[in-house]
């Protein structure tokens, strides 16, 4: 089992949303959602702790998969992620991917933190930080006006090398 | 959204940004002596008193983890008024100005 006590949040990423935090549950777990603000993914999980977590490309294979840690709805999901069907990226150790909803006047306020247990290399923090600004973005837009923002995606300068770097050095082994 | 064009039309905050960008997740603490080791000091209460200016604006996320505050840059909000603004067929021609624009100042130095 994950211990979620050894990872540390390296990215923190904030939104409010009018919406009700039954709404953006049902945003964050439901592909009917997540496949227009998420480049198209669909999520696919098993509503428990320990259940399967996945997001799934539109033809159905993986593209992340990893396990529940967290499902405490309406207000904290967390679940661990691992990239599959990628060259090397499968490798990488686990990270934590955690969402809390809280109340926020007459909106809510959605956290998503990226925790991890390595000192991971900024190149590859970097795959991520590209994407969830415009990610959640895309969510607020979908459930506050009926539609998701087009967004066009790009791994940054460097970032697959960063990823091949780290598979053939394995730093986290040694930063224990 | 007033709130954030108030927290970045100081130059302090903007600094505070700035070091959360090269170096994410830091405590009040380190935020100060990060400032003071590179020739640019900030009271204890200045940062403070800015970062609460920020978190307000909802630019910087607050994470609890013991008894430490990590700071977090978040651009989130800046994401959104750049969407408001800027249609996506504006956005190819502004990342090619953008482009030339670095290319050029690369070449420069």
């Amino acid at each position: 089992m994950t211990d979620a006590a050894s990872f540390v949040p390296k990215t923190v990423y904030v939104t409010y949303i009018a919406a009700a935090p039954e709404q953006i549950w049902q945003a964050l777990t439901d592909p009917a959602f997540t496949r227009h603000y998420f480049s198209g993914f669909a999520v696919d999980v098993e509503p428990r702790a320990d259940g399967h977590f996945g997001l799934l490309y539109p033809d159905g294979r993986v593209h992340i998969a990893g396990r529940v840690l967290e499902w405490s709805p309406p207000r904290r999901f967390s679940c661990t992620w691992v990239v599959e069907g990628m060259q090397g990226f499968d490798e990488l150790p686990e990270c934590i991917v955690t969402y809390e909803i809280e109340q926020a006047g007459g909106s809510c306020k959605l956290t998503m933190t990226e925790s991890h247990s390595w000192d991971v290399p900024e190149a590859i923090l970097a795959g991520g930080r590209a994407g969830w600004p415009a990610i959640l973005s895309s969510l607020k837009s979908l459930l506050e006006t009926g539609n998701a923002l087009a967004i066009a995606m790009a791994p940054p300068p460097d970032f697959i090398e960063a990823v091949a770097r780290a598979v053939a050095e394995k730093p986290w082994l040694r930063s224990r | 959204m007033d709130a954030v064009f108030k927290a970045l039309a100081d130059a302090s905050r903007r600094e505070l940004l700035d070091r959360l960008r090269a170096e994410n997740g830091l405590t009040l603490g380190q935020l100060c002596e990060r400032l003071a080791k590179s020739g640019s000091p900030m009271t204890r209460q200045a940062v403070s008193k800015h970062l609460a200016i920020l978190e307000e604006a909802n630019l910087v996320a607050a994470v609890k983890r013991g008894r430490e505050k990590l700071h977090y840059l978040n651009p989130v909000p800046i994401h959104e008024i750049a969407e408001r603004w800027i249609g996506k067929f504006e956005r190819s021609r502004l990342q090619a100005l953008s482009d030339l624009k670095k290319d050029l100042e690369a070449h420069d130095e």
